[in-house]
């Protein structure tokens, strides 16, 4: 399933894709697969993404 | 490496190790059956793949992929007679099938006394590692 909720807040953030990847030391492949919830992240990867976008895990992972 | 491109990576290497390992078991199976070469000729190969086999489940049990319980020793008796019985039964279709002639039935009882020692010892060698993985991983949690 898709994470759109993540999308949003890179957006809103004003960040792309390679841009989030270089902050928490992914590939822009693998956010890009996150979103499209074709790739399950670690939960260490989840929290820099969280905290990067300063958003909780709840607000960007959870239903 | 991101952890996408590591998980990737492992899973890429641990099947093509797993391929590469059943090539070298049709190869001696090729070399034993259709050829019909001399044990000399291959046992070399077959070594190796008993060391790697021997390490690679030493590790799994050290590092806690396969999953280390209370040791039962009922289990632990069962799994040595398995081996035990399945080494002797291939030892016994080895020479005295497959080969001819035959070994007697004192070189087969000297051949079952090594089936019975070297599985005890690896088997004591496996125990071991357990319990030190164990206690390695109850550290990590303390």
């Amino acid at each position: 399933m898709e994470n759109i909720k993540l999308k949003i807040a890179r957006v809103e953030k004003g960040l792309s894709q390679q841009d989030l990847a270089d902050l928490v030391n992914a590939t822009r492949q693998t956010i890009g697969l996150i979103e499209k919830g074709k790739y399950n992240p670690s939960l260490n990867l989840c929290v820099r993404i969280a905290k990067t976008l300063d958003r909780t895990l709840n607000d960007l992972f959870w239903n | 490496m991101d952890e996408r491109n590591k998980q990737i990576a492992l899973k890429v290497i641990a099947i093509m190790y797993f391929l590469t390992y059943f090539a070298i078991v049709g190869i001696l199976l090729y070399r034993q059956f259709v050829l019909g070469q001399e044990l000399s000729e291959y046992e070399d190969i077959g070594i190796i793949l008993t060391i790697n086999s021997l390490f690679l489940i030493s590790a799994l049990l050290y590092f806690g992929a396969i999953p280390i319980r209370r040791l039962k020793v009922k289990s632990i008796i069962l799994i040595y007679v398995v081996l035990v019985v399945s080494g002797s039964l291939f030892t016994y279709a080895n020479y005295n099938i497959f080969q001819s002639p035959g070994l007697s039935y004192k070189q087969l009882f000297d051949k079952f006394i090594i089936i019975v020692t070297i599985t005890g010892i690896i088997m004591g060698f496996w125990i071991l590692l357990s319990i030190l993985g164990k206690k390695r991983l109850d550290k990590e949690l303390e």
